[in-house]
């Protein structure tokens, strides 16, 4: 019965597939509640995302969104920070908190069996944190520890230094979520609770669940959870539209003693309300967006160059990036960014007919694997809400991107890379990439330490 | 109380062992093949073989060209990559059910014809990736050689844990084509391995499919096992002192601890959870809340099958705080423990939490299907994966206590600790 098989067996077409359905209500005091009943999803994610947008920070206070985040589970009005962490960890749960430039995520996973009291530690410290000056203090502390160490990091810096260049100064994204050290170091519990009061709100919350929901009022819990919640915050500002700077110029970060440069080469890009998002997604997948694309089939299968290199189009709220990003080894650099730019704007010429249908397989069909998790619903969801998109957005996503033609891809990915110039970042052994930079027409070349 | 993942078994004519796990209520299907074969396996001057091997896997096999089983699996919509580890080398896809005949052509075409593909040029190009791999995920880090550093002092000589499965440089430039053809037909083979099929298939239709790919495959001669890593707990202190240019000053210990798949075992992780996981971790509370000398402080077992396992305590000192401190409290935590135990609280905690760790572990189809690989070739026994966590729930403080006693002691660790030097510091 076995037999030797020559060429590939057909593949089957795949089961229709559409983003998981959420059943909404709303809190007593006016959150909306998305239930995702996942059966078969023992661990739940619970989210909560509250719309933050970074511009509500003070210039000199940069960073005390971060803090305030960070510091919500350590020590309410009930708990000490060991007896919070003791007690939610007595019931399996892990605890978690994302700042974006649009929004603050706080989130529990946790085994359904032990849903209501994670519930109930999760709105504790989303609506009764203390902020005790020792927890926040602490916290200014560790933060500053942690610049050290993405100082030390060759892709920190590199999304730092592309961030800082791609950006004009008046557009918050140009500087770091967390903050640098001179608006760290002058937050305490004050400015902390102040920033809480004046932006942390039901008005500005959505709460998501994400798991199996089987026998369990999920509605209920977390209403019973949040119930209290009252804020004068009011809703959010809304963020302008970023301000890019434009034109080719190279900017290398000296990192002595590294062994392998960082790149990370791109440009502006479009954001979810682009009718062209999904045609851009088709755009990448074939330049750069996985092992077998135009760039890494030279890179990496053809020269060895790096162990891998991705591109990708990337937007917040409003105002996306293009960006191609990898590591290379120091000795190549001149030779692996001038093959890159070559691939990336040749790419502009047109993309084949044959690359962009199997874009668009790989994309569709690897949607259900996408979402598998009830986790990853909870982080796609929380992400569309944060994004201003609705939050089955994915649904459009896949059908824009099954509508797409290759001149479509071509015409999404032409209106942005290489059309103003492209950012070239390199974080490395400058002495050693320096001359190999020479001759390649990068533009200006910005020198950082 | 057990889960219910369904298990099914079968061994094929050629020795290949088949596990499926039906789940119908998903659109998609995961495929995954554990070799038995890890850097273990690894003689003295092969090292970074297995995995160099790994990368190999993908450039192709007589029917299948280079480059192709990415494209035609991604085409398909899978997910789809390889890892190589101390004890085995895994290869793994999940996609929409319609892929699986394509997934399961593609493995066997590369368990059954490697060698057709594998040259000479492609083998210089995957030994030039793996190097920039290494670069870039040890070379070009702070702290990036620690563990290298750690496995050379906790293991002996030639010992099959003490070295790392990157390997050494040396050894992979010194490999030859036909060492990579010789690595290939010794381990290599149905009856080296485990195919697990988890998703949208009924049984019948999974087992039907693995004996249409695999079944003519032969098998190869038994491969010679690993050498016995069989080796009691450390004994006496070992230290690495590095100064370099590192962001802040780090320690971390590593112990050996007891063979996986036994309580003994399970009793040194959860020893160590008590100490280092979460934030209500004994370490988290004392040196970063209360003491605020560390700014993180990290840990756990690494199970291994070979004889013996290992784990590992880290502590990252605050600015300004002597590196001294945070390895003093560290001792003190670590006999402490030893030596006064446990409560039930504390207990029950980590215990609440490695459910949650499992019960994620086993939430995807891949993730389950790692697992069946994991426990059918490691432990000969794939339904383990629904007993897990009664086998971790019947751990008693007393056992914890006992193994910290045996394995977790500050007389019994190797440590690497990472200073500053004094021009390297900030500001």
């Amino acid at each position: 019965m076995s037999q030797v098989l020559t060429t590939p067996p057909p593949v089957g077409a795949p089961r229709p597939w559409k983003f998981p359905e959420a059943v909404t209500t709303r809190t007593s005091v006016g959150a909306p509640v998305h239930v995702f009943d996942r059966p078969g999803q023992y661990v739940a994610t619970v989210r909560v995302t509250i719309a933050m947008p970074l511009i509500a920070e003070p210039r000199e206070l940069e960073g005390v969104a971060t803090i305030m985040s960070r510091t919500l589970d350590e020590g309410t009005e009930l708990h000490s920070a060991n007896e919070f962490a003791a007690a939610l960890e007595r019931h399996g749960a892990a605890y978690g908190v994302d700042v974006s430039s649009d929004a603050l995520h706080v989130e529990i996973s946790v085994p359904v069996s032990h849903l209501a009291p994670a519930v109930e530690l999760l709105a504790e410290a989303i609506t009764r944190p203390a902020f005790n000056q020792a927890d926040v203090g602490r916290h200014v502390t560790i933060r500053l520890g942690e610049i050290n160490q993405e100082r030390a990091n060759a892709g920190y810096r590199a999304r730092e230094a592309f961030a800082a260049h791609l950006f004009d100064p008046s557009t918050r994204r140009s500087r770091p979520t967390a903050g640098r050290p001179d608006t760290i170091r002058p937050l305490t519990n004050v400015e902390v609770a102040d920033f809480y009061r004046n932006n942390i709100g039901p008005e500005r919350a959505e709460i998501l669940f994400a798991g199996d929901a089987t026998g369990v009022d999920v509605a209920g819990v977390i209403d019973a959870a949040f119930s209290n919640w009252t804020s004068s915050a009011g809703t959010a500002l809304e963020t302008p539209e970023p301000i890019y700077l434009p034109g080719n110029r190279v900017v290398l970060v000296d990192r002595p003693g590294s062994v392998q440069s960082q790149l990370l080469i791109g440009c502006a890009g479009p954001d979810r309300r682009d009718p062209g998002w999904g045609a851009a997604a088709v755009a990448n997948h074939v330049v750069g967006g996985t092992i077998t694309s135009r760039v890494d089939t030279v890179l990496r299968e053809e020269k060895g160059y790096t162990y891998g290199t991705r591109t990708s189009f990337a937007a917040p709220r409003k105002g996306g990036t293009f960006s191609l990003g990898g590591a290379v080894r120091t000795e190549v650099t001149g030779a692996a960014i001038s093959d890159a730019l070559r691939i990336l704007l040749e790419a502009r010429d047109g993309l084949t007919e044959q690359e962009v249908q199997e874009a668009k397989d790989s994309l569709i069909r690897t949607a259900p694997l996408r979402y598998e998790q009830a986790d990853s619903v909870a982080q796609q969801v929380g992400s569309n809400i944060a994004n201003g998109v609705p939050i089955d957005f994915a649904d459009t996503y896949l059908t824009n991107i099954a509508a797409t033609t290759a001149a479509e891809a071509t015409e999404a990915y032409r209106r942005y890379v290489g059309t103003d110039g492209l950012l070239v970042v390199v974080v490395g052994e400058a002495k050693d990439v320096r001359p190999q930079l020479e001759g390649l027409d990068l533009g200006e070349l910005i020198e950082v330490n | 109380m057990p889960l219910t993942y369904p298990i099914a078994e079968q061994t094929l004519d050629n020795g290949l062992r088949v596990v499926v796990s039906s789940d119908r209520a998903v659109p998609i299907v995961a495929v995954n093949l554990w070799y038995d074969v890890g850097s273990r396996h690894e003689p003295p001057g092969l090292t970074g073989f297995a995995h160099l091997f790994e990368h190999l896997m993908f450039q192709g096999s007589r029917n299948v060209a280079s480059g192709q089983h990415f494209s035609l699996l991604e085409t398909a919509g899978a997910s789809l990559n390889a890892s190589t580890f101390f004890d085995r080398t895994n290869y793994f896809e999940s996609l929409p059910s319609g892929g699986l005949d394509l997934a399961l052509w593609l493995e066997a075409d590369r368990m059954g014809y490697l060698l057709d593909a594998v040259n000479q040029e492609n083998l210089d190009n995957q030994r030039d990736v793996v190097k920039e791999e290494k670069r870039q995920s040890y070379d070009n880090r702070p702290y990036g050689d620690s563990y290298e550093r750690l496995v050379r002092l906790a293991f002996p000589e030639g010992h099959p844990y003490a070295h790392m499965t990157i390997g050494s440089m040396e050894d992979l430039d010194a490999a030859s084509l036909e060492d990579v053809h010789a690595f290939f037909r010794k381990y290599y083979g149905p009856n080296n391995a485990v195919l697990t099929i988890v998703g949208d298939v009924s049984e019948e239709d999974a087992f039907d499919a693995a004996k249409r790919y695999f079944g003519h495959l032969p098998a190869i001669p038994t491969p010679p096992p690993a050498p016995d890593g069989t080796i009691g707990p450390m004994t006496g202190v070992q230290r690495d002192d590095v100064v370099s240019d590192v962001p802040s000053d780090l320690i971390t210990m590593m112990f050996r601890l007891p063979v996986d798949g036994t309580p003994e075992l399970d009793a040194a992780g959860l020893a160590l959870d008590i100490l280092a996981a979460g934030q209500s971790g004994r370490l988290n509370r004392r040196l970063v809340r209360d003491e605020q000398i560390a700014q993180s402080v990290s840990g756990g077992a690494l199970p291994l099958i070979g004889g013996v396992s290992f784990g590992t305590l880290t502590g990252i000192a605050s600015d300004g705080i002597d590196l001294q401190k945070v390895e003093d409290a560290l001792l003190e935590e670590i006999e402490k423990l030893a030596a006064d135990g446990v409560t039930a609280e504390e207990l029950a905690t980590v215990q609440a939490q490695a459910e949650r760790d499992w019960l994620e572990q086993l939430a995807t189809c891949a993730g389950r299907a790692d697992e069946i690989s994991h426990h059918a070739l490691l432990f000969g026994d794939p339904n383990r994966i629904n007993t897990r966590i009664d086998q971790i729930q019947a751990v008693t403080v007393e056992q914890v206590q006992a193994a910290a006693q045996k394995w977790i002691r500050a007389e019994g660790r190797v440590q690497v600790t990472y200073r500053r030097s004094e021009s390297g510091e900030e500001e």
